[in-house]
């Protein structure tokens, strides 16, 4: 298991507060196992990337049939569509989708592979990113 | 969280259509335990550490990628400045060395490691001696090892005696490598206060006050920047500060992300990220364009360096907002070779050396990717270096040479390397003897400016 500085620098206050002066090494280690037993949570020193959304974005000529074809590559993968916005501007189809990818048993790159399929055979564009880089960027 | 429809847009068209990508994710690593009096050991300790943590960088960093749709131009690795460490080496065994350095950058699949360097602005030790002797000769017989040496800082003055031996390097450099366009002086960057968690290469190494390992990021989009003051149209300079600084507050914003998650796939801490405007010689991808969108005829009319300083300063306004873990250069970097516009400026006669100069006092870096004549003497290169080197000292920034006295090449001649270092058409030197300043030697005293406390 690795430790973020973050977390280590916890653990060892932590073990100061508890142990104050009786500190001596067996009891320093006694305290320090128990805290990285205890530690359960993953990392989280970054906005974390394991949360499971994506966005999924479309575009293309407009023709019938996009809708259905990429709504049921979803369904394929498992992943729960959370949001959906559709637009026409003439005969240009824009589409943007939230994806909740938890449920899904594949894995973000296997999902980004099947949908990348998919765009080829409708000749049009999809692009599927994870949701923490429009957070990032798009809010204060 | 809800999202609009525009900003997911506006995101998309950045990344498709304005280039906007990360430039570098650069993975310091310390030599600082590698030592040996034995060369073969020492030259094992170091290509094994290398390997240790850079094994899987380009391969955590196409991770990242795709995950968020955003490419990582490239993928690159510092070093401790090679002198300390190996401090009792003579430049033979640093040539050697070097050639390791090459070997470990290859394994892990990266195009350029740095940190053959140096930091020389207060004196040399015998080691530093030795590397700064070996650097022609490493830049010729290697690949990827990029080298850098700093003669001065705001602290500790300029030294005079650095300035002229690194001019007779580059003059060595770049006889040495003058089948290939005399390409050994692009990987060479002489500095003046030089930061010591910059992520950008060729100027790149892991200071000493650096952690065992870190993950730096080095941010880019020119592109994006230019589109954004096209689109303001005819605004006044507050409006224009505005645009620039919302452009650059996102394009941080997701530099940090992606640097915070390479760094942590390799589970080693996050530096800095630079917020440094880096240009391609792609369409578009241009620092010269910026200026020119701002409303100058050409690079190197008046008022180019204050549209710069006006870039410069916002880009580094957003940043700081966006992150708090800024460093490195953090400013618009102008290298000829590699922005188109400026390369067309060069050409077009409309932006000269002593311009450029003037652009460098309000921005990051300095001179560079300039090719000046072959015949330029040392000396003359040495007055440039100390030219340079003052405006940075006196200005408490950094300021950086990366000249290319191109072999047999003059005025109206280029060198192309390709790529992203590009194509450096050959420019005039002010033909004045600069001889008796230069060799006098010794130090440059550090200005009032370093009397802060």
């Amino acid at each position: 298991m690795r430790f973020s500085e973050e977390e280590l620098r916890k653990i060892t206050l932590n073990a100061i507060e508890e142990l104050g002066d009786k500190a001596s090494p067996d009891l320093v280690k006694k305290v320090i196992s128990r805290a990285v037993a205890t530690q359960t949570t993953p990392s989280q020193t970054t906005a974390s990337a394991t949360e499971g959304r994506a966005i999924l974005t479309s575009f293309g000529m407009n023709k019938p049939g996009i809708v259905a074809a990429i709504t049921s590559e979803i369904g394929k993968c498992n992943c729960d569509i959370q949001d959906l916005t559709q637009k026409l501007m003439d005969d240009f189809f824009t589409m943007i989708m939230i994806l909740d990818i938890n449920s899904s048993n594949l894995d973000f790159m296997q999902i980004q592979e099947n949908m990348s399929r998919l765009a080829e055979e409708m000749n049009i564009k999809i692009y599927l990113q994870h949701e923490d880089i429009f957070r990032a960027m798009h809010r204060v | 969280m809800h999202y609009e429809f525009d900003e997911i847009l506006e995101t998309i068209k950045m990344t498709e259509i304005e280039h906007f990508d990360i430039r570098t994710v650069t993975l310091g690593i310390s030599l600082r335990d590698c030592y040996h009096p034995d060369l073969k050991q020492a030259k094992k300790n170091v290509y094994d550490k290398i390997l240790k943590y850079g094994q899987n960088h380009v391969k955590y960093a196409r991770e990242v990628e795709r995950q968020y749709g955003i490419s990582i131009a490239n993928k690159r690795v510092s070093i401790t400045p090679l002198s300390i460490p190996f401090d009792a080496f003579n430049w033979e065994q640093f040539v050697e060395l070097a050639e390791t350095l090459d070997k470990a950058a290859e394994e892990i699949g990266i195009d350029y490691l740095a940190g053959y360097s140096a930091l020389v602005q207060k004196g040399f030790t015998n080691g530093e001696r030795e590397l700064i002797k070996s650097i022609p000769y490493t830049l010729s017989s290697t690949k990827r090892v990029c080298s850098s040496v700093n003669v001065g800082s705001t602290k500790a003055g300029i030294n005079m005696d650095a300035v002229m031996m690194m001019a007779n390097v580059i003059k060595d450099t770049a006889e040495k490598t003058k089948d290939n366009d005399s390409i050994g002086c692009a990987k060479l960057v002489v500095f003046c206060n030089v930061p010591e968690d910059n992520p950008f290469v060729a100027g790149a190494f892991h200071g000493v006050t650096e952690p065992e390992v870190v993950l730096n990021v080095g941010i880019s989009g020119p592109g994006v920047v230019l589109d954004a003051i096209k689109e303001a149209g005819r605004v006044d300079m507050n409006t224009l500060s505005e645009v620039i600084k919302k452009t650059i507050f996102r394009i941080t914003r997701a530099g940090e992300l992606m640097g915070r998650n390479v760094a942590q796939k390799h589970g080693v801490p996050f530096g800095i990220v630079d917020i440094s405007l880096a240009p391609t010689p792609a369409e578009g991808d241009s620092i010269g364009d910026i200026l020119k969108a701002m409303g100058v005829e050409d690079v190197g009319a008046p008022g180019t360096t204050a549209a710069l300083a006006m870039l410069n300063d916002s880009v580094k306004k957003a940043g700081l907002m966006a992150s708090s873990s800024v460093g490195g250069m953090s400013g618009a970097f102008i290298p000829v070779s590699e922005d188109q516009a400026m390369i067309e400026a060069v050409e077009k006669g409309n932006l000269s050396l002593e311009k450029l100069e003037a652009m460098t006092s309000v921005c990051s870096v300095g001179l560079d990717m300039i090719a000046i004549p072959g015949d330029t003497p040392a000396t003359t290169i040495a007055g440039v270096i100390a030219d340079e080197s003052a405006i940075g000292m006196i200005n408490d920034k950094t300021t950086a040479v990366r000249i290319i006295p191109a072999y047999g090449k003059n005025v109206g001649d280029s060198v192309d390397y390709g790529g992203l270092l590009g194509k450096a058409p050959v420019m005039s030197v002010r033909n004045l003897c600069s001889a008796n300043f230069v060799t006098r030697g010794g130090k440059i005293p550090a200005p009032m400016r370093s009397l802060t406390n």
